[in-house]
């Protein structure tokens, strides 16, 4: 009563990347730099692809790794529903690999917690399964989410089943000139995005039109701009780097808008925190980001600039290559790739 | 009372040279109690029990402990279903209680900072003042630990819309077993790294002691919802679940509740549930106003038409919290009809719920046991409730063999061992009816990076075979527990 | 080796599920499972079925509980815990394992009210002289009191021992309030010397049903009992399941606390001005979770206040537990201290406690605690000009 056996395309995958030499997969390459290039003499494979089953009655979808994730929001489309996975090209094993949420991550949720099982080759070349079929399940320990952002260094992703969400009867996009994005964000209750970029918001609501409609006019009477706000079509086009900022640092960058935008560091909890050390959610210096968009409520801000790495501390640091160690202790995985040194760098 | 002579044992005098006598026990009576949680498992056996009351203190507790060869076992309300606190092989316990402060609340980022023994619904009622709540609501939600919530991933109703408790816990700081101290995760929105946050959270206390979590608090929704629909069947009602999420609705709670625990609960509350019904389903929505009130509206179309014989929405807010009391009190009401439960944990998918459940009441039947359900339904989180006489020689047998079954059956439809109650020495055996070796091995993997000398809360999770598995079989039980 | 001889059916009623945690005083300042209900079922099972011994810590955890049966409210499986520990004292008790001589002589005093009394006035004056320590944790004791007169034969009013002692302006204000209402009582004096309550509390079972025996005689005419003490009320109304008799059954059945009677009446009270006041109501736990008409207070109250407000600590006791307060001094402060932030939060001007045990022991920490009888009589006495509630005015300056 094991988990179905891992099919055909799953085994072919897995004799592919063998036990030996060093192997990375190839997805669409739109994010191949972020955490560096793997080393040369690297063999690089492509994972099955294909989507394998769509429950949408139970809002799941088992994909294999190698689908291009547009494929896969075209067929989820056809049913209402669409996934947490970025829209931007690439594949669903790049996008799992990578772990980066969409631009609108306040409405389509987060990649990792889309994740609810996970199929991958390992380092001595078997099919592993990790998590479960079920839209809810804590059999086990979290392989699906260490699995997301690993960008392949743990384990070459071959197939997932991920969680889908239907999609709202309404989107719109607003924009205004000189609004407070922080106000817009704290009248609103669940807004899918709201942007900023040092003069003009853009605010993405989604759901029932009805109340697409009142938060609409909630947002306009807490915003009170000069030129009102219009409808868009989309939200503005994305700097091509992402620092990872805590919400609350955004408010120093409002503060320094809009001459030259600047944040400053200050990381981590209360107290004792520090101490702890990590990954704190500093970005270093006050130091220009660039042209920029930030995205309120979130943290993420898209830069002309690259983010500075952030090293962690060395407790995490050891206990990250351990968890790389046990994994692949040859290091035959993306060799080269590492997901520490962050601040991604790939253009967008 | 409390001026007892500093221990012979000098794992105990070294635990007191630190916390001070106060914080360490060692009597039997204290260590007898924290052998148990709410689980039916006996044959646990603590050692010293430890009340740290910092992040500081748990390191050198845990260090403590390394350094005398024992292992330690995290332990925050003991409200845990699966035995996961239960301790094996006499280790040191660390209970959370005392750290129980609500450190820092941030409007700005949407988190509040926490020590790990803070009760789940203090955290919601100290936010409410501010329109936020702690999403994770899990049945026990008055009484269990968030630093217990992380540790088994727990859900509850509402998580149905709002997720589990992974998606609300941005960071943690962890004590790792071999006492040095790690943040995991981060406030900011994309930490770097592998998301060792998420790999911890759900680890049973086996991959180190969390000792200060930032989760996020949620806003209070403006409007809200709650329908109690009854049907003649349960599986009409089962079916109704799946025809409402095929719809595209996904509500913030869906839970179903079968006549015998109905009866039970209307018994107890007193909320005016429909005694008469074959079962009945509480559906909640919230959300923007209009919205939830047109889901509600197609809610109640979709129960009717699928067989509802009375849809009945909750007026206000005293009558909606009542039958949510109801529903949160309900393992307990069961008492009222038999003296003990087995309370089970399995997920399938929606569409399979009416033939699992149809499964698991021929299964009671068959070896001569009531059961009642009631259960998650919009996850498809089932909760079969065995009920038993302890004190019936023999009964506990049959139990437990009624649970494989069922265990059995819901993974042969598709589904899982464990919806939020977690592995712990329960299910550690039925593993292997869901894994295979590989992919145990790999999960032992990660256990391993944490805790490569199998230091924390060994013997659950992982059946034997696995690293830290064979520590002590609870069959085995201690002698001398009173002693 | 020692059995308890509890009830099997009572006792396999817990099913470990540990709900009532949270609602347990002493494991809320503890962080003990032994300091909980779960804790101490589990050690009377250990007891009962296993011969775990009665040693020191098993008997700690039995000592430590105030007996407020918090635990019974949040408990859903029904688990009978004050029956249970009631019987659980008795029989360390009659094991001779605890409970030292001079107390059990102090509780057997309870039963003869005039030497409670001489022991007030004693205590009383030892304050006047400084010669009672502020840390004997003792509000203001009253010197002299005169005597309550009979009203009318409504219903009995019943006096009790130290309360009649202590507060007697408290029943006297009760009595006035009961007038306004139309309705005469009847004090009960030293016809019904004690209700028992602290002596089935301290394990000292015979005394208490002698004393129960008592005042099933001597109220045996059929009139309604009115109590203004949460703790006696409760324990009069169990008189039944204490004595197993009918009599006692017919009794306890038409115990009533004074709120509680008075709540379905209060058309017969006229209106008048509220006081200016906003009250914070501390519900005694023998109200709320054993007799469970804690709602009646307000009911009583709200007319006659500016504002009422309730307190964020669903109604977890405040220490005094009876005699709790004078024996477990250190968890009984603790216990309190929480209280009192809870009052802090809620930033009352007086607190109302229909229990003289909690508004002592409230009061020996600052806090201006007064019974609703007295807050509603001072309205009555305020607005018609009448001689009313001087026992407020003092208790409020205090
Ligand atoms: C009546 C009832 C209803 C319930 N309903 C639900 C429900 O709806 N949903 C649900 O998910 N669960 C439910 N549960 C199960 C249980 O309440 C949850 O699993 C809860 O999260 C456990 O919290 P606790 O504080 O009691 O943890 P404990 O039982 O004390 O411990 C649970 C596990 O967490 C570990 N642990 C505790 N603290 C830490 C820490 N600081 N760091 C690391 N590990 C730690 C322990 O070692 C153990 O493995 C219910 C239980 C009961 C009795
Ligand atoms: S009676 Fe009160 S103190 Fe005693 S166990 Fe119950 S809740 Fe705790
Ligand atoms: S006394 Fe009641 S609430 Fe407490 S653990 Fe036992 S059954 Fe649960």
């Amino acid at each position: 009563m094991t988990a179905p056996a891992p099919d055909g395309a799953l085994v072919r995958f897995a004799r592919e990347v063998g036990a030996t030499g060093p192997v990375a997969v190839e997805g669409g390459r739109t994010r191949w730099d972020t955490g560096g290039d793997p080393a040369a003499g690297t063999r690089l494979l492509r994972a099955p692809a294909g989507i394998v089953e769509h429950r949408p009655e139970e809002m799941t979808v088992r994909v294999r790794a190698g689908t291009a994730v547009d494929e896969l929001h075209d067929e989820l489309a056809a049913t209402g529903q669409r996934t947490a996975l970025p829209r931007r090209g690439g594949t669903v094993g790049g996008a799992l690999a990578v772990g980066e949420n969409d631009v609108c991550v306040l409405g389509r949720g987060r990649v990792r917690d889309a994740v609810l099982q996970v199929r991958y080759v390992s380092a001595d070349g078997v099919v592993v399964t990790g998590g479960g079929p079920t839209v809810k399940n804590v059999t086990g320990y979290d392989l699906p989410r260490l699995l997301v952002g690993s960008l392949g260094t743990l384990g070459l992703l071959a197939e997932a089943i991920l969680r889908t969400n239907p999609v709202p009867a309404v989107s719109r996009w607003f924009r205004a000139e000189g609004a407070v994005p922080f106000k817009a964000f704290d009248a609103l209750f669940r807004p899918s995005a709201v942007l900023w970029n040092g003069c003009t918001t853009w605010v993405e609501l989604e759901g029932h039109a009805a109340d697409v409609e009142a938060e609409r006019r909630a947002l306009v009477a807490a915003t009170a701009v000069a030129g009102g706000w219009s409808e868009c079509d989309a939200g503005p086009v994305l700097p091509p780097y992402r620092w990872s900022l805590r919400p609350s640092e955004l408010r120093r960058l409002h503060e320094a808008a809009p001459g030259g935008p600047g944040a400053a560091g200050g990381a981590g909890g209360p107290g004792e925190a520090g101490e702890a050390g990590g990954h704190g959610a500093s970005i270093g210096e006050p130091s220009g980001l660039g042209e920029l968009v930030a995205s309120i409520g979130v943290g993420t801000v898209f830069s002309s600039r690259p983010a500075p790495p952030r090293p962690p501390s060395p407790a995490l640091a050891a206990l990250a290559a351990r968890v790389k160690h046990e994994f692949d202790p040859g290091g035959r995985l993306n060799p080269g790739r590492s997901v520490d040194p962050a601040g991604s760098v790939s253009p967008r | 009372m409390r001026g007892r002579p500093v221990s012979a044992d000098p794992l105990v005098a070294a635990l007191c040279a630190v916390l001070g006598r106060d914080r360490v026990r060692d009597d039997a009576a204290e260590r007898a109690l924290l052998a148990h949680d709410a689980s039916v498992f006996a044959g646990g056996a603590a050692g010293p029990v430890c009340f740290p009351t910092s992040t500081e203190e748990v390191r050198a507790v845990v260090r403590i402990a390394a350094s005398h060869g024992s292992a330690v076992v995290p332990r925050g309300a003991g409200t845990g279903l699966a035995g996961g606190a239960i301790p094996l092989g006499r280790p040191v316990v660390v209970v959370t209680t005392k750290m129980n402060r609500i450190l820092e609340v941030d409007r700005d980022d949407r988190i509040a900072w926490v020590e790990p023994g803070v009760v789940n619904l203090d955290l919601t009622k100290h936010l409410r003042p501010l329109g936020f709540h702690f999403a994770p609501d899990p049945s026990s939600q008055q009484a269990c630990t968030i630093g217990g919530n992380v540790a088994n991933n727990s859900g509850g109703p509402h998580c149905l819309a709002y997720g589990v408790t992974s998606q609300h816990v941005l960071a943690l700081d962890v004590v790792l077993p071999d006492g040095e101290v790690v943040r995991l995760g981060g406030l900011d929105a994309e930490p770097p790294g592998y998301d060792l946050r998420g790999a911890f959270i759900g680890g049973e206390g086996t991959l180190g002691i969390a000792t200060r979590i930032a989760v996020r608090i949620t806003k209070n929704p403006p409007a809200v919802r709650t329908l109690l629909l009854a049907f003649d069947s349960i599986e009409e009602a089962a079916t109704v679940v799946g025809r409402v999420v095929a719809a595209g609705i996904v509500p913030a709670a869906m839970e179903v509740m079968d006549r015998g625990i109905t009866v039970a609960v209307e018994n107890f509350v007193h909320a005016g549930y429909p005694v008469d019904a074959g079962a009945v389903l509480l559906v909640e929505v919230d959300g923007p106003e209009a919205g939830t009130a047109l889901d509600a509206e197609r809610i109640a179309e979709i129960g009717r038409a699928g067989g509802a014989t009375s849809v009945r929405t909750a007026a206000g807010e005293e009558e909606r919290a009542l039958l949510w009391r109801g529903r949160k009190t309900a393992f307990g009401a069961v008492a009222q009809i038999a003296p003990s439960y087995y309370l089970h944990d399995t997920v399938v998918p929606r569409a399979a719920l009416p033939q699992v459940l149809r499964a698991v009441y021929e299964i009671a039947e068959r070896h001569g046991l009531m059961v009642v359900n009631v259960f998650h339904a919009g996850d498809g989180n089932l909760h079969p409730l065995l009920l038993f006489d302890p004190r019936e020689p023999g009964t506990l047998a049959r139990v437990h063999a009624a649970g494989r079954e069922i265990v059995e059956v819901s993974l042969a439809a598709g589904g899982v061992l464990s919806g939020e109650h977690g592995v712990g020495v329960e299910k550690r055996d039925y593993m292997p009816l869901q894994f295979s070796d590989v992919d145990l091995d790999h999960q032992n993997r990660l256990r391993r990076a944490f805790d490569p000398a199998c230091r924390a809360n060994p013997g659950k999770v992982l059946p034997s075979g696995h690293s830290c598995a064979d520590i002590q079989s609870l069959e085995r039980l201690p002698a001398g527990v009173w002693a | 080796m020692t059995t308890l001889g509890l009830d099997p059916e009572e006792l396999g009623r817990c099913v470990q599920c540990g709900l009532c945690l949270p609602s347990c005083p002493t494991f809320r300042v503890t962080g003990d499972e032994s300091q909980s209900p779960r804790g101490r079922i589990a050690l009377m099972r250990a007891v009962e079925h296993e011969g775990a011994p009665l040693s020191a810590p098993v008997r700690r955890s039995f000592e430590t509980c105030v007996q407020c049966r918090g635990c019974e409210t949040a408990c859903p499986s029904g688990v009978p815990f004050g029956h249970l520990m009631a019987r659980t004292r008795e029989v360390i008790v009659q094991s001779g394992l605890s409970t030292s001589r001079p107390v059990r002589a102090g509780y057997a005093a309870l039963g003869r009210p005039r030497l409670v009394r001489a022991a007030v006035r004693a205590a009383a004056l030892g304050q006047r002289l400084h010669a009672v320590p502020a840390s004997a944790g003792l509000p203001p004791l009253p010197l002299r009191q005169a005597p309550l007169r009979r009203t009318g034969s409504d219903a009995h009013l019943f006096t009790g021992c130290v309360m009649d002692a202590c507060q007697r302006d408290v029943h006297r204000d009760t009595v006035r309030v009961l007038a306004a209402a139309g309705f005469g009582v009847e004090p009960t004096g030293d016809r019904v010397p004690c209700c028992g309550a602290l002596h089935a509390h301290a394990g000292l079972g015979r005394a208490a049903r002698k004393l129960a025996a008592g005042a099933v005689r001597a109220l045996g005419d059929g009139l309604p009992v009115l109590v203004n003490s949460a703790g006696c009320g409760a324990a009069m109304k169990e008189y039944g399941r204490l004595l197993g008799s009918d009599a006692a059954r017919e009794l306890a059945g038409r115990v009533f606390d004074v709120s509680e009677w008075l709540a379905p009446r209060m058309a017969n009270l006229p209106e008048v001005r509220p006081l200016d006041l906003r009250v914070a109501v501390q519900d005694p736990c023998h109200l709320r979770h054993v007799q469970r008409v804690h709602a009646a207070t307000r009911a009583v109250l709200a007319p006659f206040v500016r504002e009422l407000l309730e307190l964020d600590d669903d109604g977890l006791c405040c220490g005094a537990g009876g005699s709790y307060a004078f024996f477990e001094r250190r968890e009984a402060r603790a216990i309190r201290a929480r209280k009192l932030a809870s009052i802090a939060r809620s930033a009352p001007d007086v607190v109302a406690s229909a229990n003289p045990g909690c508004s002592m022991h409230l009061a020996a920490a600052g806090v201006p605690a007064v019974h609703p009888m007295t807050l509603v009589a001072r309205a009555l006495g305020a607005q018609g000009g009448a001689r009313g509630a001087q026992g407020a005015q003092g208790r409020l300056g205090s």
